[in-house]
C-alpha cells in the first residue's frame, strides 16, 4: 500500500520483470531476473507469472474463452488442452456460462474474472495484481477479493497486490506500507535503499 | 542438442505470431475506415505503375512486331522519321541497281518505295438516343449496320473530332516486304483508284470505319475496300492506299520519303551504308527495318517512363505515408493491447504488424490490379507517335509479369509503410502502456 506516486506499481512490474532497476537487484523465488534476457525475462514471466491489472486489458475481438486461452499460445499445449485448461480456469472464477461472450456483453466485475482466468491459466507461482478492485463497486470488489483470498489458500498462489483499498488490505497475510517502508531507509533523493525488501 | 533448441524456438516465435496475426486480423474492422484510407491509396499507386507498365509493354510488343531484319530502309540523311525524308526517283534507281539487292524471276530489284503522310481526319460522330452515328456513311455501298438516322438534325460539324492518320502510299511490291499481311476483310485497294486499305488496330479504335465507308482525307473522298491485319505490328495502325494517288493528293510530284530494299543473305549492311555515303549522288541513312522501329520504341517507351514512372513513384511515397500512418494509428489505438501480449509473454510484434501491413498492400495492390486487368486487358489505346507525329494503335496486354510487378511495389510499400510502425510497436514500453490515465 501507499499513496500515489509511491512506486507501487513500479515494484509490482519490477517483480514481473517488466521493468528493470536502476540500481539494485531483483530476486523472486531464489532467482536473480534483473539481469536476463529479454527473450529469458519473457520466457520466465510466461511460466512463473500472472497478471491482474485495475482495467482488464482483454482483447475486444476475442471471447472470455480466447481470452484465456491467450498465453496458452506460448506453451506446448495443442487447441483441445489449451481449451480443457482455459475451461478449467473459468470454471474455477465461476464464468463458464459466459465462456463465449465478448468482453462488450460482460459485466465490469465479470470482465475482471476472465482476467483472473487469464492470469491462472498458465498455473503461474505468482499473482500480481495492480488494483484489481479499483474500478469495481464495492460488492463485486469484495467477490473478486474473495476469489484472489481462495486462489491463494486453495491453490497456493503468492498473490501480491498493490492497493488503496484498505478493505482489500484486510485480505492479506501480510502488508507493507511502501511510505513507511521508504522512510525507515536510509534513502536519500534517488538514491537506493541500503535495506532490501523482501516480500515472502 | 542446440540445434532442437533453436527449432523449438523458432517453431515457438512462428506460434506466437501467427496467434498474434490472426488477432490482429480478427481487429480489422476497429480500424476499418483507416486501413481502407490506406489500401485505396496502394490500389491507386498498384493502377497508375500497371498502366505505365501495360502502356509501355504493348507499344515495345507493338514495335518489335515491326519490320525485318533482312530488309534495309533507307531515308534522307538526317530524317530519325519516314515522315521527315524526302527521296528523288533517281537516288530509288541508284539504290535498286546495286548488286546486293535481292532480285524477282523478272531480274527486277526487290524494292518497295513508299510515301508516309499524316492525313487529317475529321470523324462525325454524333451521339443521340444511344446511337452512334457516322456521317461519313454516304453512299449506297457502305455495309455500315450500325448506321441509325438521327431523329434530330444536328450540325456535324460543331462536334468533329480531328485526328491524324498515318497514310502510307504503297506500291504492289510492298506487299513483298509484309509477310505477315492478311486481309481481314474486304479487299486490296485498286491502282490508280482513292481507296484504302486499313490496319485492324484502327477499325478496332474506330468502329465506324468499314469497308465500304468513304471518308474524307486531305480534301478528298477515300473508299475504304479492305481491313488487313500484319502480327499487331505498328503498320496496323496505318491506311494504306496507292503511291501515285497519294503523292498527287498531297502534292509530292514523284518524290517518296523511304525505300525497302530486300537483301542478299551475305549483305554486311555497314558496309553497305558506306559505300552510299561515300556516293556524292547519294544523300541517304541506311538502317535494318527491325533496328529502326527498336529505337522508335526506345524513344517511344523512355518518354512514358519519364512521365508515368515519376507520377507513379510519388504516389508511391503517397502510399507509403498513408500506410505509415495507418499503422502507427494501429499501434496507438492498441497500445494496451499490445503492452498486454507482451506482458503476457508474446514477443513477435514486428511480424504481427508487418503482416497487417503487407496484407493491407497485398489487398490494396490487387484492388488497383482486378479491375485495370478486367477494363483494359486487350484494349486497343492510340497514342501519337513521337517521331511520325500521327497515331500509334497498341494492346494493352495485362501480362503476368507486369501484374506481379505491380504487387511488387504494393508490397514493398506496405512493408516501407510497416517496418517503423512495428519497430515502435517492439519498443512499446509495457510499464508505460499499461498504466491507467
Amino acid at each position: 500500500m501507499g499513496p500515489s506516486g509511491m512506486g507501487k506499481s513500479t515494484l509490482l512490474h519490477l517483480i514481473g520483470g517488466l521493468d528493470h532497476p536502476t540500481h539494485g537487484e531483483v530476486h523472486v523465488g531464489g532467482e536473480r531476473i534483473d539481469h536476463l534476457s529479454e527473450a529469458k525475462l519473457t520466457r520466465w514471466r510466461a511460466q512463473n507469472v500472472g497478471f491482474i491489472f485495475q482495467s482488464h486489458h482483454l482483447l475486444p475481438v476475442l471471447s472470455a474463452q480466447a481470452n484465456v486461452e491467450l498465453p496458452l499460445a506460448l506453451t506446448p499445449l495443442n487447441k483441445k488442452q489449451r481449451q480443457q485448461h482455459a475451461a478449467t480456469a473459468l470454471g474455477l472464477v465461476n464464468m463458464s456460462e459466459r465462456a463465449h461472450h465478448l468482453p462488450k456483453e460482460l459485466s465490469g466485475g465479470q470482465e475482471q474474472r476472465i482476467a483472473i482466468a487469464r492470469a491462472i491459466v498458465s498455473d503461474p507461482k505468482i499473482l500480481l495484481c495492480d488494483e484489481p478492485t479499483g474500478n469495481l463497486d464495492r460488492k463485486t470488489a469484495d467477490e473478486i477479493l474473495a476469489l484472489l483470498a481462495k486462489l491463494n489458500k486453495d491453490f497456493g498462489k503468492t498473490i501480491i497486490m498493490v492497493t488503496h483499498d484498505q478493505k482489500a488490505a484486510e485480505y492479506a497475510s501480510r502488508v507493507i506500507d511502501l511510505e513507511q517502508y521508504i522512510n525507515s531507509t536510509d534513502c536519500i533523493g534517488n538514491e537506493p535503499p541500503q535495506k532490501s525488501l523482501e516480500i515472502n | 542438442m542446440t540445434s532442437f533448441f533453436y527449432y523449438q524456438d523458432i517453431k515457438q516465435a512462428l506460434k506466437q505470431a501467427a496467434a498474434l496475426t490472426w488477432i490482429n486480423f480478427k481487429s480489422f474492422p476497429y480500424r476499418l475506415i483507416a486501413s481502407s484510407i490506406s489500401m485505396l491509396s496502394i490500389a491507386c499507386v498498384a493502377a497508375v505503375m500497371l498502366g505505365v507498365l501495360a502502356l509501355t509493354d504493348g507499344m515495345v510488343k507493338t514495335m518489335a512486331r515491326t519490320g525485318l531484319d533482312n530488309t534495309l530502309l533507307v531515308m534522307r540523311s538526317g530524317a530519325v522519321s519516314e515522315l521527315q525524308s524526302v527521296m528523288f526517283p533517281v537516288e530509288v534507281n541508284l539504290l535498286a541497281d546495286h548488286p546486293q539487292i535481292l532480285r524477282d524471276k523478272n531480274n527486277r530489284s526487290i524494292i518497295s518505295a513508299e510515301m508516309f503522310v499524316n492525313a487529317e481526319y475529321k470523324s462525325d460522330l454524333l451521339t443521340i438516343n444511344n446511337n452512334i452515328v457516322s456521317s461519313n456513311t454516304v453512299n449506297d455501298n457502305t455495309i455500315n449496320t450500325n448506321t441509325i438516322k438521327p431523329k434530330k438534325v444536328i450540325q456535324t460539324n460543331d462536334i468533329q473530332k480531328t485526328q491524324s492518320l498515318a497514310l502510307r502510299g504503297i506500291s504492289q511490291n510492298t506487299y513483298l516486304f509484309r509477310p505477315n499481311f492478311k486481309l481481314v476483310a474486304g479487299q486490296r485497294f485498286k491502282t490508280g483508284l482513292r481507296e484504302l486499305l486499313i490496319g485492324q488496330a484502327v477499325a478496332r479504335r474506330m468502329p465506324e470505319l468499314k469497308v465500304g465507308t468513304v471518308i474524307t482525307l486531305g480534301g478528298s473522298n477515300w473508299t475504304i475496300s479492305g481491313i488487313f491485319s500484319d502480327n499487331n505490328s505498328v503498320f496496323e495502325s496505318e491506311l494504306w492506299a496507292d503511291i501515285g494517288i497519294v503523292q498527287s493528293d498531297y502534292r509530292r510530284g514523284n518524290t517518296v520519303q523511304s525505300v525497302r530494299l530486300a537483301l542478299q543473305e551475305n549483305t554486311v549492311i555497314e558496309q553497305l551504308n558506306q559505300e552510299w555515303l561515300n556516293d556524292p549522288r547519294l544523300n541517304v541513312r541506311v538502317i535494318a527495318e527491325k533496328t529502326f522501329f527498336a529505337d522508335q520504341a526506345k524513344n517511344l517507351t523512355r518518354l512514358i517512363r519519364w512521365i508515368g514512372l515519376p507520377v507513379a513513384l510519388i504516389m508511391a511515397l503517397g502510399a507509403i505515408i498513408a500506410a505509415l500512418n495507418t499503422m502507427y494509428g494501429a499501434i496507438a489505438s492498441r497500445s494496451k493491447e499490445i503492452a498486454t501480449f507482451k506482458a503476457v509473454g508474446f514477443t513477435p510484434f514486428a511480424t504481427s504488424i508487418l503482416s497487417e501491413s503487407l496484407l493491407l498492400a497485398s489487398v490494396g495492390g490487387l484492388l488497383g490490379i482486378i479491375p485495370l486487368y478486367f477494363v483494359f486487358d486487350g484494349w486497343t489505346a492510340a497514342t501519337q507517335n513521337a517521331d511520325s507525329l500521327s497515331q500509334m494503335m497498341f494492346n494493352f496486354n495485362i501480362s503476368p509479369l507486369l501484374i506481379s510487378q505491380a504487387m511488387l511495389l504494393s508490397v514493398s510499400i506496405g512493408l516501407i509503410g510497416g517496418i517503423l510502425p512495428a519497430i515502435k510497436a517492439m519498443r512499446l514500453p509495457v510499464t508505460l502502456a499499461l498504466r491507467d490515465d
